[in-house]
């Protein structure tokens, strides 16, 4: 087997390579910084705000929506902005109702809020199924996703482009867990919004500053006409677009990858705090698609249908070539260089967000939660964490190389969405705010939620007859987004549990997880200050202490939000 | 609370876990924390805002895509000046919604829930740790600082 193709493109790999390397360095550096789980799934609680913010920014921003977005709108217009929206509008959902409660109440993972006041083993197994349902369906669509696009990029074969993406990921958790993830995450943010910010530039240049008249040259390359500045070319069916809509507004809130992020910071205030940066970065970059697809449409022109291949992936990469120089010339190649190089800075951010979301649930929820009953120690569940990740990294590396190219993953980030808007979103809501909800609601939620999504997508047109088909498995449902039947499933699955249990402890203790996520009293420090009792707690101090550089600053931030020492 | 053999646990599990909580949190009455007026005052003032927030950027996003669903043609029509859509525009005002949200949600959360925040921490630790005060020092002589 022949791993590299004709038309290697030299520049992208040195451009690559340079950014590999950084993230390496990091990560070397990140690696002396993590001796307890604290470290390795939190940062040692010592990452700011803005610094969250930015990384939240680049565990989030996929390079779904980074070449997928721009390519929706090259092909449909205004269909594919409609996801610009949802995908930036769902962070006021996770602010208001999730973050800083997640920040003051939990510790590493989702289940930790979710079965704070549960039965541990049953709720904490349901927490994880969620976690890892989602984790599962988007990282094979990441990984299949990385090596279409390196393969289209940079000529290196799909199966090299999916084992090197696998290999990097796994090398910055390993070994630099959610310190080396964060930086990594940064970076990329920082690379992403640059190179939109330059695109953006050149492509208003180029129209004259005149942003309107950007959607009439795009009007006029498009052969559709006005109807591309229209809804409906992608999205035909309208209870499919809302049910999109519901799933992308409630899904985010579910996404363990994101919510993980927010244990990373020192209190409430920088949750808060980095939900605003991430807003601010997020809806940026996606106000700039517009620039990039509707730019690329009216560039590029209908001549380029063919080139930005099927889902339009292609066309933010070769809108840089022809604004660098066109192909052939220094600057075009130096162009889609770079933006290669984004793109796959872009994939191993988030990846590797998702690979320790993944070591948590496995390590954290079930190996030292469930099957040692807490009789761990922590530095095996460090290990256990590490031997997680290589797992489930090893695992979709091998699903993603086995499904190959031709493997049909468009529904699979969707689907992502649906299971965390219809099992995740619900559960660790009314575990927040219902006093009555028990461990057999979460229990049913979850499993309604999760159930419900895959089965009805199974059923769904997208999976049954090819992404190309009008007709489902069943005649009268030929929904493609789950989420409107889903989502309502997973809080009516909730509630049914609940119903059918009485759980007296469960309720008695709401009033401990009410006051500590309205507060912060008792939340988990990560600055080296004294926590509440735990076998280590001396140990983690002088960690805490060392990796958080900005520790000082936190403790002066958030007197309130931790809880003086009793002992 | 009734949890009093949590404090003579060797191997307290993770506070986090809540078959067995550590002793310094078990030792906070949380049902009279839940009660005391300031924790009460907080959840009125924070529910006052994110409820109505809640509901306006739901109602506005749904709304949205609902149009964008049913009603193309209405989306599709002519805002102010040829080549730009009421959609477009209407997917312009989610983005100020969101940024603009946000930050009135930051403002209010530094300027009123965090400072009632720390009182109803502040009380609920008062309120339920007589048993439990032996070598308390607090780090900042039991202030409250200000944000």
């Amino acid at each position: 087997m022949t791993y590299l193709a004709a038309d290697l493109n030299e520049l992208a790999l040195s451009i690559f390579g340079v950014v590999v390397a950084i993230t390496l360095l990091v990560t070397y550096w990140a690696s002396k910084r993590v001796s307890t789980t604290t470290d390795f799934w939190a940062a040692g609680r010592g990452v700011t705000g803005a610094q969250n913010g930015f990384a939240i920014a680049g565990d989030y921003m996929s390079a779904a929506s980074f070449l997928g977005i721009a390519g929706l709108i090259f092909l449909f217009g205004f269909d594919g902005f409609l996801y610009s929206v949802g995908f930036l509008v769902a962070f006021l959902t996770v602010l208001f109702l999730l973050a800083e409660r997640m920040r003051n109440s939990g510790k590493f993972t989702i289940a930790d809020v979710l079965s704070f006041r549960m039965n541990q083993r049953p709720a904490r197994a349901a927490a994880a199924l969620g976690t890892l349902s989602v984790v599962a369906f988007y990282l094979i669509a990441q990984m299949v996703g990385a090596g279409v696009l390196i393969e289209a990029l940079v000529g290196i074969s799909f199966e090299l482009s999916v084992i090197l993406t696998g290999t990097f990921m796994l090398i910055y958790v390993v070994a630099g867990g959610m310190l080396a993830t964060t930086w990594v995450q940064i970076i990329k943010a920082v690379m992403l919004m640059t190179a939109t910010t330059a695109l953006t530039i050149m492509v208003l240049a180029k129209t004259g500053w005149n942003p309107i008249d950007l959607f009439r040259d795009a009007r006029a390359e498009h052969p559709e006409g006005q109807a591309y500045l229209e809804p409906g070319l992608f999205l035909s069916s309208p209870i499919d677009t809302v049910s999109l809509g519901l799933a992308l507004v409630l899904g985010t809130a579910g996404l363990p990858h994101i919510l993980m992020r927010f244990f990373t910071v020192p209190d409430a205030k920088a949750a808060r705090s980095s939900v605003m940066w991430a807003v601010g970065l997020i809806g940026a970059f996606y106000l700039m698609t517009t620039a990039l697809g509707f730019g690329a449409r009216a560039i590029l022109g209908t001549g380029a249908e063919e080139a930005v291949g099927k889902g339009g992936n292609l066309a933010a990469p070769l809108l840089a070539e022809e604004l660098g120089g066109g192909a052939g010339t220094l600057g075009g190649d130096l162009f889609l260089a770079i933006i290669a190089a984004v793109a796959f800075a872009t994939i191993l951010a988030v990846v590797a967000g998702l690979v320790i979301s993944a070591s948590g649930a496995v390590a954290h929820d079930v190996w030292s939660n469930i099957v040692r009953h807490d009789r761990e120690s922590e530095h095996e569940e460090i290990w256990v964490a590490r031997i997680a990740a290589i797992g489930v990294g090893a695992l979709a590396i091998g699903i993603a190389m086995i499904g190959g190219a031709g493997l049909n993953v468009s529904f699979m980030v969707g689907l992502a969405f649906a299971v965390a808007a219809s099992a995740n979103f619900p559960a660790l809501l009314l575990a927040l705010t219902w006093r009555r909800f028990n461990t057999a609601g979460a229990i049913t939620g979850v499993l309604f939620g999760v159930i419900s999504s895959v089965a009805l997508v199974i059923i769904s047109p997208t999976v049954w007859a090819g992404p190309d088909s009008q007709g489902g498995a069943l005649d009268w449902y030929d929904l493609a987004n789950p989420g409107i039947i889903s989502i309502p499933l997973g809080f009516f699955g909730c509630w049914l549990g609940t119903m059918l249990s009485r759980e007296e402890r469960s309720e008695r203790m709401f009033d401990e997880l009410f006051v500590r996520s309205e507060t912060g009293l008792g939340a988990e420090a990560g600055t080296g200050v004294t926590l509440t009792g735990r076998t280590n707690g001396a140990r983690r101090a002088t960690s805490g202490a060392r990796a958080a550089t900005n520790g000082a600053r936190a403790e002066d931030e958030a007197p309130a939000t931790r809880e003086p020492s009793l002992r | 609370m009734s949890d009093s053999t949590v404090t003579r646990d060797p191997t307290p599990a993770p506070r986090t876990n809540g078959d067995g909580r550590s002793p310094q949190t078990s030792t906070i009455d949380w049902t009279a924390a839940a009660r005391t007026p300031e924790f009460r005052e907080l959840v009125r003032r924070r529910r006052r805002f994110v409820v109505p927030a809640t509901i306006f950027f739901l109602a506005w996003f749904i709304g949205f895509i609902v149009l964008a669903g049913y009603a193309p043609d209405f989306m599709g029509e002519e805002f102010l000046t040829d080549g730009l859509t009421v959609g477009y525009v209407l997917a312009l005002s989610q983005f100020l919604m969101t940024w603009g949200l946000a930050w009135l949600y930051l403002r209010k959360a530094d300027s009123e829930f965090d400072p009632l925040a720390q009182r109803a921490a502040r009380e609920a630790l008062r309120a339920g740790q007589a048993h439990a005060i032996d070598g308390y020092a607090p780090r900042n002589g039991g202030k409250v600082m200000s944000r």
